[in-house]
């Protein structure tokens, strides 16, 4: 429909519509919106006292206090301003592996619905794609609930593809970012910890709201298919490791990949970063709308 | 459990080689991956390291094991168990048609008591079964179970044949000098000359018989045109007292005539007649009957109702064309540079006089005066003026009848030692008449030149050529028939020859004809009319029922008893079907999956 996941239901859609983006800080937006800004403005939300001074509006006169300290004080009110929703997609040649898995579709799904959310509340939206190919060079801020519909046309033509590392790309991307907002990233965050840990703590520094999306498929937990004598080839680097897999070493792997997700999902927490880990054996349906609250999206 | 080829085993080193090959391993499989990082954590792969723990792929150790097999079986292992050896010579010559007491035949007593003998043999002896007739010859292997070797005996044939005593007597001495020979259990009429050896257990059946036989049935042709024949028949009693022998003749089945003697113990009488009617074949029945009536029968045909055909070679056309004054002889004649082998096709014999052909004539064959020095032949060849005979056999069909001390042979060559042919007469420098077979026909040479043939005017030669010739054509037998169990030489023309029993048994011309086993009258059939030739027993001294001399064995009180060697049971065949149900095993195995696979 309209470009659109077929994940995409009427159903799923009006319950997207009910969630907004949750920021654990207040970042200055481009426009009017739904969430507080640092600025001063005309919300109910107050924000501070100020002396009273020539030409302020006396509505905002807080005649309590004036009556208590016999002094003049303007009430403050926050500024209510749409947020910038930086979405972040890893299309690097991992995703494409094991195909059977359809890793990037999960991914793509999961960014197409975070910026469904964001644009159903008035927020802006930034996609920015990792790799790949087919991807336009940079895109900009997308603002109305309509431009989902370009935004699903350009990740439906885009093919995961070539190498990379997500710490310093993440480092570049965010050199490209003048202001501050929330950030999803998503990815399978096959990569060192020290690169992720890099690329993630950078936003951290940056003052951004991050949450990382961790897709895995349920063949590439389970020892990717392989048994027997395999050289594998890594997607990315190419990199060959001649390996014997039994149901031992099937096993040892499977520990090994969840190990390094948990250490991932650790940093994260530690960090204050928000965290989910979407397995592609689950329904997208159920992933996302359980995932939610995990990720910052609240009714 | 032995080897029978053990150098097969070096071909195990295969299979040190095929299990480095399977540590080394074989590329494996390449496959892209998300990524190695997981991976990286595991075990390298168990082929890389080397000598390390191999996976298990059940299709290397069973094709290990057919490897192994293979060589095994090109091994040849055998087991060696240790039998008993044990030999049975059943007698199955003419006298053992005779009948006993109870009605059966001494024959029939003999297989059931050689079969009871070897009821008592071990289970697990290795037996051999010997027949005695015609000639003594085995009919089972080496390594027979009493059980087979009870077959054997049991599908064995009473022949029409006499035995012949000294090869009988040969055999038995063969056997008795084995020291692997357990036992021997000989089954015959004849006794043993004492002592017997202690290992031979002999069955006789039966004891002295009274018996009337005829010894020979001869015809012969009166003048040219006669329309009578004449037959002599021989006739023997051998029984305790003087008997009346009453011989009847049928011609072509219809009574002819008959004749009859007061014939004395032990004596041989001639009944003569004089004027038989022309026909095909004549019978003779002998009366009284007695219990051995093959004897009391003989058959014989028409003389002179064959022709032999000659094919002389030769630069002296003349020397040949005086055998055309020989009764029943063809003859053509070639000149040495027109003879081809083709000519050999409708000749019964060969004569090459003072030429030799380029190859081994495929007939019988007689060189006169050979030239030395041929390449095939091989004659060493001494000329001389006067030849001088000096030595020959007093008794041979080749010399029957032949004074050599009025024999003048002029000037000729003597010929020296020959690889093949032995001098049967023999001068002052050399052989003067060599004999030979060689690829189953038979050759004679001489030194001298018996032609052109005189006839009476030189009766020594005429006699000697005669002898040659009947040699050669097969008719040489001293008596005027052909004898069951003697061998022939197939005319040229014939190529069928049917027994008396009907048996239709396809031959060619100047092949030796053994199937002769059979009293009767033999059709030969080939090229125009078929003739017809009569084989009788004709032998009295087998008919001599009464008189039987014992077998003597040679050496039979040195003869002992060796521990039986170890018979060897081959594995190699049950080696061959394990691995050939191995390879289907793993075929179903490995290839069904594939099929299924492959289905739509």
């Amino acid at each position: 429909m309209l470009g659109l996941p077929e994940e995409f239901t009427p159903a799923f859609i009006a319950r997207l519509e009910q969630l907004r983006v949750k920021t654990r800080r207040e970042y200055v937006g481009l426009g009017k919106g739904s969430h507080l800004s640092p600025h001063r403005g005309s919300s109910l939300e107050f924000s501070d006292y100020r002396h009273y001074a020539l030409g302020d509006d006396f509505r905002y006169i807080d005649w309590g206090l004036y009556g208590r300290t016999d002094k003049l004080y303007i009430k403050l009110f926050k500024e209510e301003e749409d947020l910038l929703t930086y979405i972040f997609l890893d299309a690097s040649a991992s995703m494409a592996y094991p195909r059977s898995d359809r890793k990037f579709a999960a991914a793509v799904a999961t960014a197409l619905a975070v910026a469904y959310v964001a644009l159903a509340a008035g927020d802006r939206v930034m996609l920015r794609v990792l790799g790949g190919s087919g991807a336009p060079a940079a895109l900009g801020f997308v603002y109305g609930r309509h431009r989902i519909v370009d935004l699903a046309r350009t990740l439906g033509a885009l093919q995961p593809a070539g190498e990379v590392d997500l710490g310093p790309a993440l480092a570049r991307e965010l050199v490209s970012i003048r202001r501050a907002g929330k950030v999803f990233v998503i990815s399978d965050f096959l990569a060192l910890l020290n690169s992720v840990e890099r690329g993630l703590g950078l936003f951290t520094a940056a003052n951004m709201d991050v949450s990382a999306v961790q897709v895995l498929g349920a063949t590439e937990l389970e020892g990717q298919g392989l048994s027997g004598d395999v050289e594998v080839i890594d997607a990315e680097s190419g990199e060959r490791v001649r390996v014997s897999i039994g149901q031992l070493e099937r096993a040892k792997y499977r520990e090994t990949l969840l190990r390094l997700s948990g250490e991932i999902r650790s940093f994260c927490f530690r960090s204050g970063l928000r965290y989910a880990l979407y397995k592609t054996d689950l329904s997208f349906h159920d992933f996302f709308l359980h995932a939610a609250t995990l990720l910052g999206l609240v009714h | 459990m032995g080897l029978l080829n053990p150098g097969a085993l070096y071909f195990l080193a295969i299979v040190p080689a095929l299990i480095l090959a399977y540590l080394a391993r074989e590329r494996p499989r390449q496959v892209t991956v998300s990524s190695v990082l997981a991976f990286r954590a595991l075990h390298k792969m168990r082929g890389e390291r080397f000598a390390g723990r191999p996976r298990f792929r059940w299709t290397f150790f069973v094709e290990l094991l057919i490897l192994c097999l293979a060589v095994l079986a090109m091994a040849n292992p055998y087991i060696a168990r240790k039998r008993d050896q044990v030999a049975v010579v059943l007698d199955n010559s003419a006298p053992m048609q005779a009948r006993t007491a109870d009605g059966g035949t001494r024959y029939r007593a003999a297989v059931a008591q050689a079969k009871e003998a070897l009821a008592d043999e071990p289970g697990d002896s290795a037996v051999t079964v010997y027949l005695t007739a015609p000639t003594p010859h085995p009919v089972t292997g080496t390594a027979a179970s009493p059980e087979t070797a009870a077959a054997a005996l049991d599908r064995a044939q009473v022949s029409d044949a006499p035995v012949n005593p000294a090869a009988f007597a040969g055999l038995l001495t063969q056997l008795v000098t084995d020291r692997h020979l357990a036992r021997i259990i000989v089954a015959s009429y004849r006794t043993l000359a004492p002592p017997a050896p202690p290992k031979v257990r002999a069955i006789a059946t039966g004891s002295g018989l009274p018996n009337y036989a005829i010894g020979s049935f001869v015809l012969t042709s009166g003048t040219l045109g006669a329309t009578t024949v004449r037959a002599r028949l021989t006739i023997a009693n051998f029984s305790s007292a003087p008997a009346t022998l009453k011989a009847a003749i049928t011609a072509d089945g219809k009574p002819a005539s008959d004749a009859q003697a007061v014939v004395e113990p032990g004596d041989v009488a001639t009944l003569e007649f004089p004027n038989l009617p022309l026909a095909r074949v004549y019978q003779a029945q002998l009366q009284p009957a007695d219990a051995f009536p093959l004897d009391n029968v003989a058959f014989a045909t028409a003389p002179g109702a064959r022709t032999v055909a000659i094919l002389f070679v030769s630069p002296m056309a003349a020397d040949g064309e005086s055998l055309k004054s020989i009764p029943g002889i063809t003859v053509t004649t070639r000149a040495p540079a027109a003879f081809t082998p083709q000519d050999l096709a409708s000749a019964d014999i060969a004569i090459f006089e003072y030429t030799i052909p380029k190859e081994l004539p495929a007939v019988n064959a007689l060189f006169v005066i050979p030239p030395p020095g041929d390449p095939i032949f091989d004659f060493l060849a001494a000329p001389a003026a006067q030849l001088q005979v000096t030595g020959w056999p007093a008794t041979d069909p080749l010399t029957d009848g032949v004074n050599f001390r009025l024999l003048n042979l002029r000037s000729g060559e003597y010929l020296g030692e020959h690889p093949w042919m032995q001098a049967m007469v023999s001068g002052t420098q050399g052989g003067l008449l060599l004999v030979g077979d060689r690829q189953g026909h038979r050759y004679a040479a001489t030194g001298f030149n018996p032609f052109p043939y005189l006839g009476r005017q030189n009766l020594p030669m005429s006699i000697l050529t005669l002898n040659l010739l009947s040699q050669l054509t097969g008719l040489g037998a001293p008596t005027a028939g052909f004898r069951t169990g003697e061998p022939w030489i197939v005319p040229a023309g014939v190529k069928a020859i049917t027994t008396p029993t009907g048996e239709h048994v396809p031959v060619a011309a100047g092949q030796t004809f053994t199937r002769t086993d059979q009293q009767g009258v033999h059709e030969l059939s080939g090229v125009g009319e078929p003739t017809l030739r009569a084989v009788n027993l004709g032998d009295l001294a087998t008919s001599d029922l009464e008189n039987v001399p014992p077998i003597k064995i040679e050496a039979a009180g040195s003869a002992s008893t060796a521990p039986a060697p170890p018979v060897a049971t081959p594995l190699t065949p049950w080696l061959i079907a394990l691995i050939i149900g191995l390879i289907v095993l793993e075929a179903l195995f490995v290839y069904r999956p594939r099929v299924i696979e492959a289905a739509p």
